[in-house]
């Protein structure tokens, strides 16, 4: 028997055309999933689209960081048995110069787009009951970085959400769970390993006792918060980072 | 645009650096002061006051104050 067995589940995954959406999407899809993947960039969601195993699957282009196109594509939706709030984005910026042109850009999508696609879709009753809601939020939100001041936040604020979201809809079964890595190999991996010195990257890498995450690492926790094998889950937060925190921090 | 004006903004931001000790000719990376959180603010004070985006790599390809100023006039 596998426990993760996600056939019969149908999926929305938002970021999925990078990173962690991507290998989450291709995971899920393994497991038996129907999927439905947005992202801004339909170009590499449909290489996203191209790597799915099974059928039924379908590109839903949207710009979460619009209310329009929250909208758009929840009219689009099928009844959903699980969301993947995996769209993010990660923009370095000192303190004394964040205005509010910066919140914005990193609020819109960190945010403020899962908070409202997660509204609309529960007024427009598309999210099953027993259904599974994970939220991608980093270690960071406890841990700082020096630039991170934006980034962070948003995460701490979503982390808090999801608790709340999932206390208000654990009578109707519907789960809300948290995940928290530490540095994953991504495009965001590489620009943040861009930024550093090489000195620093150096002393990075050793404060990860079991290295570095890899995309299927976490993909591999969502596929198991989807399932029926996390059904007494809600409301946490899986802290995922090689042992990072165990060692260092 | 003005170098010099683009200096004395540099040496307002990084705090450390006292008015008028930095140069065109200046190679910022060896400032003692230098650190990946100036990396940040130079990124930080180009997007604002000249509406360009410079990556680290950009960065990464500058010596000197001159060389920066020359590729934020190139980006503009």
């Amino acid at each position: 028997m596998n426990l993760i067995d996600l056939s019969n589940k149908t999926i929305l995954i938002t970021g999925a055309s990078a990173g962690i959406g991507q290998g989450t999407a291709k995971l899920i899809s393994e497991l038996g999933a129907r999927i439905f993947i947005t992202g801004r960039d339909i170009e590499r969601l449909k290489k996203t689209f191209d790597s799915l195993s099974g059928t039924g699957h379908q590109i839903l282009p949207a710009d979460l960081s619009e209310e329009k196109g929250i909208e758009i594509l929840t009219k689009e939706l099928p009844e959903l048995d699980g969301i993947v709030h995996s769209a993010g984005v990660i923009k370095p910026f000192p303190v004394k110069f964040i205005g509010k042109k910066h919140i914005d850009e990193v609020f819109d999508i960190n945010l403020f787009a899962p908070v409202l696609l997660t509204s609309a879709v529960l007024k427009s009753k598309k999210l099953k009951a027993g259904a599974s809601m994970i939220f991608l939020s980093s270690i960071s939100s406890q841990h700082p970085y020096q630039g991170g001041a934006l980034y962070t936040s948003s995460k701490a604020a979503i982390e808090a959400y999801c608790r709340a979201v999932a206390q208000e809809y654990a009578h109707k079964k519907i789960r809300a769970n948290c995940i928290s890595p530490g540095l994953v190999k991504t495009a965001m991996f590489k620009e943040t390993m861009n930024a550093m010195t090489e000195e620093k990257r150096a002393t990075y890498a050793e404060k990860y006792p079991l290295g570095y995450g890899e995309v299927k690492d976490v993909a591999s926790a969502i596929a198991f918060f989807l399932s029926d094998a996390s059904r007494w889950i809600t409301g946490a937060n899986l802290q995922m980072d090689g042992g990072l925190s165990i060692n260092h921090l | 645009m003005d170098i010099n004006n683009f200096i004395k903004e540099l040496e307002e931001e990084f705090e450390e650096v006292e008015a008028n000790s930095l140069k065109p000719e200046t190679s910022f990376r060896d400032l003692p002061e230098w650190s990946s959180m100036h990396a940040l603010i130079v990124i930080a004070l180009v997007d604002i006051q000249y509406d360009v985006l410079l990556t680290g790599n950009d960065l990464r390809s500058c010596e000197t104050i001159s060389d920066l100023f020359t590729l934020i006039k190139k980006k503009r």
